[in-house]
């Protein structure tokens, strides 16, 4: 099997019959008015959604001072950040991204193509339980970490010690692969999440036409399955490594006491830890970041131009998956393993620490619900569930119709322009998570008095549609690539409108990644931090607000609490959608 | 006193004060309704007050932004502020850099949005020297009262001081070891053994560095340096981390932390030098929508009621004598010796020296 040609495309834009009109039209050639109406909505959308604040941020860097005070244009802060030392910052924060990114793929590829692609056994629950750790604050992971793995009296290192008898600890999560692998926590939930549909949605046929050609599980496995994944691999891999560059909470947990510095950290400290908060110096730091994170888009865009990777036709097939025989108890351990240290350690220690009134005090004396008490009564904290579930709510699903949008345009269209909204959406996830937050603030503080977005909790919604953007179009490009044209073409020929086929063809196969796209999104606001503490208003407070305010009086009890609460959530809304996909599918 | 009982633990701690506070409060009132029902003749200042007040009520609304983040202490004292004057109060938290930024860009862009902002005096300097986003300070008939080294030459309102000390945990210090002084740190018994919440940059630990170079001198700093101190800037969960037998020792550690943590076994340490400081006020904000609420606010700040509320939960009061009848332990910290805090106008100087010794 080789990647083909995709002539289908081709064919259609050879044909196109050419546009006559202005340079406007021409500029999108080859589409009717409402196309073009549509295609400049559409820019006029993310432009105000991603490029006016990051031009908020440029301007920021290239000017002495923020927006709305006097000073001068300069270039000082580009000079500031051409250092040796932070060359050094930025290769060690290159070398920990790629050092996460690579085995957290792997690793997710493995559980994706177990749990969608094989017999073993309990896959659908084990689905759910191995992505757990991805939706709890970052910084209760780290706490129950911190516990479980410090050199001193770490759980792990004092079992270590009493199975040996000797005085050395086995694990130090303050150093770098404490740094690692806090990063993988979440990394490897996430592909997983990204991917496992992807891998569903394959026609098996190709597999076993593999096999059959007497391919072994292993070439099969590589020749076939992993690059009719390239999409999404490189989407994935990607996604992640940027993630990577810009990760905070974990370098800033486990690699200050080690001494280990990434770039964010230094853009953290240049905000909140100097004398002055010095933005220009962040700003541009974070542009320099973003323009070496876009010739790694440049880079999947030549990988995958011209191919096709469609393996959703109008053939009707039957998703089978592969037997393993005996093998699959050895799937299914291995899942297991994963699903012990990532989830049980962990989240263990946050549950068994919510009970008693300290963590890491577990005496009978000890023993309390006050922790639940506290949070069930207080009325902040329900305000800020009600706020919560209404931006994520509004905001994810926004969030992926859009996504979905852009995806449609950027894979299945030769319309002019696609190029632009895809780049576009992207953006957001270039820029570290704390500068964009500002560029928020700029941005929609500094609109005219008579558009009411500062203030208002449609501030809080549009940053997050903005933020969750560059994954729903991931996750939805990733869906297109698969589908096959002639599912579209069908349907049309048939008669049905292109609204209806947008519908029938295009949403309902697309789904299950619309699906975990949307969870993604919605789990991505009830967590955002950076930007909600900057966009925030009284009475417009978000979860992650009141979980940063308990935190920063040392209630770390009650933050696991509504940790542990918005896993339950997730329990519930993975549970939902997977019975939806079992539906569906057998459906098919 | 308040809805929320998250708090409820708190109030328990406090009880005592609290109810010196309500009987403090009744008997203002009450003297006030007197003094009001007898028509005696106020001075021309009171009276100016008394429009200030009656201006305050019509305005019935105060926005404040707070950089102290999750104190359930704020809304205890917004809640007495409405309850004295029936004006409601909105409060928002940002840590300190965010909630400056925010009112920067909301004042140039032209939205007063806020009236009071309760910060420290480093901030007050950056807000009203490079925002210029403060008004001058009112005369109020509290600002009058306070101890003289809190009024200050920014414009805040000064309010409470927040003590900084050393922590140990008392599982692995023996009592005859334990540190009395910050001179005691850079014994090379503790090396390894110390956590320290980070020097190099703007928080606790750079409170400690700039107090102790300039009293104890560069060669004790230098020596504390090579103690392989381990550093964190995590206040809260690094005295968890100490409590749990990580360090033997925390420092600079918030004092006002001990009651949080009763149970642990932890110390909290009053250097005998004196507690390294931060000191914490409000400021008038620019065009502040309620003008009249905000200054109300500012001198209920630094009034009896708050005054005893902050000195019950260990702060340093600014307003003399209201320790009286605390419990030992929380008093001892509340009168500690203030040793020194930091200068915001040396800051840059001084963090490079930090960065410099602390590599």
């Amino acid at each position: 099997m080789t990647i083909i040609h995709n002539r289908p495309l081709d064919d259609i834009a050879e044909t196109a019959p050419t546009i006559a009109g202005n340079a406007f039209t021409r500029a999108f050639s080859g589409g009717s008015l409402w196309r073009l109406i549509g295609m400049l909505v559409l820019i006029l959308i993310l432009g105000f959604l991603t490029i006016y604040p990051l031009a908020m941020l440029l301007y920021g860097s290239l000017h002495s001072t923020p927006p709305g005070m006097a000073g001068e244009f300069n270039l000082n802060g580009y000079r500031s950040i051409m250092t040796t030392q932070n060359l050094i910052v930025l290769a060690n924060t290159v070398g920990i991204s790629l050092a996460k990114t690579i085995p957290s793929l792997t690793i997710a590829v493995f559980l994706a193509w177990i749990v969608a692609r094989t017999d073993t056994p309990f896959r659908g629950t084990l689905e759910v339980l191995i992505t757990l750790p991805f939706f709890i604050p970052p910084i209760l992971t780290a706490m129950a970490w911190g516990m479980l793995a410090n050199p001193q009296v770490g759980v792990i290192n004092m079992v270590w010690r009493w199975l040996t008898g000797g005085t050395d600890s086995l694990v130090n999560i303050y150093s770098y692969g404490g740094v690692i692998w806090h990063m993988c926590q979440y990394s490897i939930p996430f592909l997983f999440l990204f991917m496992v549909d992807a891998f569903r949605a394959m026609d098996p046929s190709l597999e076993e036409s593999s096999r059959m050609c007497g391919a072994s599980r292993w070439t099969t496995f590589r020749k076939i399955t992993l690059l009719l994944m390239l999409p999404v691999l490189t989407s994935s891999f990607m996604l992640s490594f940027i993630k990577g560059i810009e990760t905070f909470e974990s370098a800033l947990f486990f690699g200050l006491p080690a001494g280990i510095k990434v770039i964010t950290t230094d853009i953290y400290e240049s905000i909140n830890h100097r004398a002055t908060p010095d933005y220009q110096y962040a700003t541009s730091l974070s542009f320099a970041i973003m323009g070496l994170m876009f010739l790694l888009v440049i880079w999947q865009w030549w990988m995958l131009r011209g191919k096709s990777f469609q393996t959703v036709t109008g053939k009707g097939f039957r998703p089978s998956v592969m037997e393993l025989g005996p093998w699959r108890w050895v799937t299914f351990a291995f899942c297991v393993l994963f699903f012990f240290i990532t989830v049980v350690l962990p989240i263990g220690q946050l549950m068994l620490g919510s009970f008693f009134r300290f963590f890491g005090f577990y005496t009978y004396d000890m023993l309390t619900l006050e922790h639940y008490r506290n949070v069930f009564a207080n009325s902040e904290f329900w305000r800020a569930v009600r706020n919560t579930m209404v931006l994520g709510l509004l905001g994810a699903t926004a969030t992926m119709a859009l996504g979905a949008v852009v995806a449609y345009i950027s894979v299945r269209t030769r319309w002019r322009g696609r190029n632009l909204i895809d780049s576009m959406a992207w953006l957001p996830w270039m820029m570290p998570g704390m500068v964009l937050g500002v560029g928020f603030l700029w941005a929609f503080a500094m609109l005219p008095g008579p558009i009411p977005i500062y203030g208002t909790i449609w501030a809080l919604l549009l940053a997050y549609i903005a933020l969750g953007t560059p994954v729903s179009v991931r996750v939805m490009t990733g869906a297109y690539h698969q589908l096959s044209y002639d599912l579209e073409e069908c349907s049309r020929v048939h008669g049905a409108t292109w609204v209806q086929t947008m519908w029938r063809i295009m949403v309902a196969l697309a789904w299950p990644a619309f699906a975990v796209g949307w969870v993604l999104t919605f789990f991505g606001i009830m967590r955002e931090l950076s930007a909600s503490i900057l966009l925030y208003s009284v009475g417009s407070e978000t979860l992650a607000v009141v979980l940063m305010k308990l935190w920063a009086n040392g209630n770390a009890e009650q933050v696991s609490v509504i940790g542990l609460m918005m896993m339950l959530l997730v329990i519930v809304f993975r549970w939902v959608q997977l019975s939806f996909i079992k539906a569906r599918i057998s459906k098919l | 006193m308040t809805t929320n009982t998250s708090m409820s633990s708190f109030i328990q701690k406090t009880s005592a004060i609290q109810k010196w506070s309500r009987r403090f409060f009744m008997a203002a009132a009450g003297s006030l309704a007197i003094s009001a029902a007898a028509g005696l003749p106020a001075f021309a200042q009171d009276a100016e007050w008394q429009k200030v007040v009656e201006a305050g009520k019509k305005e019935g609304k105060l926005i404040l932004y707070t950089a102290l983040v999750g104190q359930p202490s704020t809304k205890q004292i917004a809640a007495a502020f409405t309850k004295e004057y029936g004006i409601e109060v909105e409060i928002l938290e940002a840590r300190a850099s965010e909630i400056r930024e925010r009112v920067r860009v909301e004042q140039a862009a032209g939205r007063f949005a806020a009236d009071v902002m309760f910060t420290s005096e480093g901030q007050t300097m950056l807000y009203d020297k490079e925002d210029k986003s403060v008004d001058p300070l009112p005369v109020t008939p509290n600002s009058q009262k306070i101890g003289d080294k809190f009024k200050l030459k920014v414009p805040m309102a000064s309010v409470m001081t927040i003590p900084y000390g050393i922590m140990i945990n008392t599982g692995l210090v023996k009592p005859a070891d334990e540190p009395k002084s910050w001179k005691d740190i850079a014994d090379p018994k503790w090396q390894g053994k110390i956590l320290s919440d980070d020097p190099r940059a703007i928080g606790a630990g750079y409170l400690w560095f700039f107090s102790t170079y300039d009293k104890i001198g560069e060669d004790y700093v230098k020596k504390v340096a090579t103690q392989k101190l381990v550093f964190t800037r995590d206040q809260r969960e690094s005295q968890r981390r100490t409590a749990r037998g990580e360090y033997s020792i925390y420092m600079p550690v918030i004092m006002t932390d001990f009651s949080d943590l009763k149970g642990l076994p932890v110390k909290f340490i009053i250097p005998e030098e004196g507690v390294p400081y931060v000191l914490y006020g409000n400021v008038m904000l620019k065009k502040a929508p309620h003008p009249n609420a905000a200054k109300l606010y500012l001198d209920f700040m630094q009034g009896p009621v708050v005054q005893k509320i902050y000195a019950g939960l260990g702060y340093g009061p600014v307003l003399p004598g209201m320790t009286d009848g605390l419990p030992a332990d929380v008093k001892a910290i509340s009168e500690a010796k203030l040793y020194g805090t930091t200068d915001t106008t040396r800051q840059n100087e001084m963090l490079a020296k930090s960065k410099d010794i602390f590599k």
